[in-house]
């Protein structure tokens, strides 16, 4: 009788420890934050809007990146991997895996058309799919399509180790346009108001880059270079204010809508990523495994995150 | 002998060339080693001075030049970078560049810890030893200190002397190798001496020695080559004699036989003459047949591996036996025989043989005795052996001839050859069948009072 109860204690202990890798703390669906995706531990950490640790996801899968899918859903893909997973933030459960082929580089999700696009250097494509991870449409892009933004039914994507950026009617996945870009070019922000969209960049071989590209949104025309520090990649914006992350010189710019800065200031080591919740600004510094929260260019609060923090997500809700 | 000279040689210039290479090999793989420390803490030193001008912040355009002026007073190549392309800032984002630094050596600098590498540097375009420093201000890597020394003019110090180092090693190898040869002749010239010496004597030339130079294997092994060949120099030498007597002791009667033969046959001699001629001729084919039938003796007594049969007999009646069979011969020269016998006395041997011996000493006895004398024969006991004494009171042995007595064909006076009748081989079997006994046999004599010979045969053992 005794052996019988010590198997079945033996199988459940298995059951659960197999499930375990499934099934993250989960997040209550009235909470906004900030998710920190870090890569040299694959883990994404949640933060409420005061810096407060939520939860703490730690994977076992290389992942490289994340991208919010609605209001409750995470998809995590890496580089290296030949699949996304999507997890549900409220339960921690993984609801589906999708197929994507090793190379993916970024996810972006478009909320008005509902479609995912997944980027991939392997195949240097686009693929869109529906939110409910179907696959819709493929098309090949230039040499490692990565950076993504949309407006206006169309997607704009920069293809980082060439120099051009293409320009995707997101409704039927069809080329409209190419324009001459900046090699190495990563992160776009696009601006309806000046009707402009703005790409940074890390400059191409030794010389780093140290400007924003302006171009018109219309015609993909170089309308203006913003002078900035070193090597400006990381792009955040609320209404009125544009921020931008400078890796090169461990530096956080805050602009107007035309370009013009308003502050600046000294922010992480070599930080990759920027975001906004609520009031406040934060810095994500990749060697310094460090989140920084500022407030009218004041820094209000550090704090240690996971190795390597490359991304920063927000939720508001 | 070439052949293994020639391994022995080989073998040991080998070693030496092994040696020498390995030791150069070794001496530079040291100094290279050295060298390249030495130049590491030298550059670690700098590297730490240097970093202490670096007081945190962006780094400057003068702090830069500052460390670069550093080239002026320094073989060393130093100079520092902020050029976060360089730095590889942009890793996890792909690089398509090849940059000062790799992610892992980035990962080391934020750390404050230094970097060292040695090898290749496809910026310089050369092999390289630098060590890296990091400037670091709160987690940023601001910059490094590079600083560098070209590989290869350590080893172009270290090859500098090369071609005179190798061409040191190459005649020293040579004058080694001189030496060894020499060595090697000087002690394998006895070997070679001894081969020739070898083949000397086995085309016949037994008077062949060598000279034994010294006291180790090599020289004794030339003494018992030496012993060896005098040996069969001496064997050689017997051989021919024994030849040359046989033939002679067989020719002197044969020329009898066929002179008085061819006289008979022809009728050149008549009447008594004649009857004295046959009986001439009887005798000396008498002779040769006991000069025959001794010589069967002696050659089958020799022949170790004829098997003779050894049984318990009672001495005494070995010897009484002999002594009736030679008592018409004493009788003729009135020599008479005082005896002593132990009774007890049993001895394993062959009848035959024991009794050869016997007729053999008491017959030479009576030979060389004179007429009207004695000749004592007495058996005793000593320890385990038996002991057989004949004494006679003849003419004796002179002391120069005793120590031959018992060769074939020996014979104290050589011109008295037949006259008495002997062959000159009795005393050979006599101590060729003692030794088949076991015993030894001893001569005592004294010219003109007599001899004395001695048996001694071990007795039966007691079961």
């Amino acid at each position: 009788m005794n052996y019988i109860k010590t198997f079945i204690f033996l199988l459940l202990i298995t059951v659960i420890a197999g499930c375990r890798d499934e099934k993250f703390s989960s997040i209550n669906h009235h909470q906004s934050f900030v998710a920190s995706v870090s890569i040299l531990e694959p883990s994404v950490t949640f933060y409420n809007p005061l810096g407060e640790e939520i939860a703490v996801w730690n994977f076992n899968k290389a992942y490289t990146g994340a991208a919010l899918i609605q209001q409750d859903r995470i998809l995590l893909y890496g580089h290296q991997l030949d699949e996304a997973d999507i997890y549900e933030l409220s339960s921690g459960k993984k609801l589906q895996t999708i197929k994507t082929g090793i190379g993916t580089t970024n996810v972006y999700y478009e909320e008005k058309e509902k479609k995912i696009f997944i980027a991939n250097s392997e195949r240097n494509s686009v693929t869109s799919y529906d939110d409910k991870g179907n696959k819709l449409n493929e098309l090949e892009l230039r040499n490692y399509p990565m950076s993504m933004a949309s407006y206006n039914g169309k997607l704009y994507v920069v293809n980082y180790k060439d120099t051009l950026l293409s320009v995707v009617n997101m409704e039927n996945l069809k080329l409209e346009a190419e324009w001459p870009i900046a090699k190495s070019s990563n992160g776009v922000l696009i601006i309806p108001e000046e009707n402009t969209i703005w790409i940074g960049g890390h400059g191409e071989g030794s010389r780093p880059n140290q400007s924003i590209d302006v171009l018109d949104l219309q015609t993909g025309n170089l309308v203006d270079k913003i002078k900035v520090s070193m090597m400006p990649i990381g792009f955040s914006r609320n209404e009125d204010v544009v921020y931008i992350v400078n890796h090169g010189a461990n530096e956080l710019y805050a602009m107007d809508l035309k370009g013009n800065t308003l502050w600046k200031t000294e922010v992480g080591a070599n930080p990759f990523s920027v975001a906004i919740i609520e009031d406040e600004v934060v810095v994500a510094g990749y060697d310094d495994h460090k989140l920084y929260f500022l407030k009218n260019g004041q820094i209000t609060k550090e704090i240690y995150t996971n190795k390597g923090p490359f991304q920063l997500l927000v939720r508001e809700v | 002998m070439k052949k293994i000279f020639a391994k022995i040689w080989g073998l040991i210039v080998l070693f030496i060339v092994v040696t020498i290479v390995f030791m150069y090999v070794l001496t530079d793989y040291l100094y290279e080693q050295l060298y390249v420390e030495d130049t590491e803490a030298s550059m670690i030193e700098v590297g730490d001075k240097l970093q202490t001008k670096y007081k945190g912040g962006k780094v400057t355009d003068a702090l830069i030049a500052e460390i670069e002026d550093y080239n002026t007073y320094s073989n060393l190549d130093v100079f520092a970078v902020r050029n976060p392309r360089e730095l590889s800032a942009c890793v996890p984002f792909e690089i398509d560049y090849d940059t000062l630094i790799g992610p892992n050596e980035r990962q080391h600098l934020l750390q404050g810890e230094s970097v060292t590498k040695i090898g290749y540097e496809e910026r310089f375009q050369r092999q390289i030893i630098s060590v890296i420093f990091p400037l670091v201000d709160q987690n940023r890597l601001e910059g490094i200190i590079y600083i560098y020394y070209p590989l290869a003019k350590i080893t172009e110090l270290a090859n500098e002397e090369v071609l005179l180092l190798i061409g040191s090693a190459i005649i020293f190898s040579c004058i080694l190798a001189a030496f060894v040869y020499q060595g090697i002749k000087h002690i394998l010239r006895p070997l070679k001496e001894l081969q020739s010496a070898v083949e000397k004597m086995s085309n016949g030339e037994y008077s062949t020695r060598v000279n034994v130079s010294s006291k180790d294997e090599m020289g004794k092994l030339s003494e018992a080559f030496n012993e060896m060949a005098a040996a069969i120099e001496r064997e050689d030498d017997q051989q021919k004699t024994f030849l040359a007597t046989v033939s002679h002791e067989l020719r002197t009667p044969i020329s009898y036989v066929k002179g008085y033969g061819e006289a008979i046959q022809k009728n050149y001699i008549e009447g008594k003459e004649r009857e004295q001629a046959m009986n001439l001729i009887v005798r000396e084919a008498e002779r040769m047949e006991r000069l025959t039938n001794e010589l069967l003796e002696l050659v089958r007594g020799s022949n170790e591996n004829t098997a003779v049969e050894f049984y318990p007999i009672v001495l005494s009646e070995t010897v009484r036996e002999a002594i009736r069979l030679l008592k018409n011969q004493a009788d003729s020269k009135d020599i008479h025989f005082v005896t002593s016998f132990d009774e007890q006395i049993i001895v394993e041997g062959n009848e035959e043989k024991l009794k050869q011996i016997f007729i053999n000493v008491i017959e030479n006895a009576i030979r060389y005795s004179n007429n009207d004398s004695k000749i004592s024969i007495l058996t005793k006991m000593m320890k385990d052996n038996a002991v057989i004494e004949i004494t006679d009171q003849g003419i004796g042995i002179p002391d120069k001839d005793l120590p031959h007595i018992t060769e074939r064909f020996y014979r104290v006076k050589k011109a008295r050859s037949r006259a008495d009748g002997g062959s000159g081989l009795g005393l050979s079997i006599v101590e060729q069948l003692v030794k088949q006994h076991k015993g030894n046999l001893t001569i005592q004599s004294e010219v003109g009072k007599g001899t004395k010979v001695t048996i001694n045969i071990p007795m039966m053992e007691e079961l």
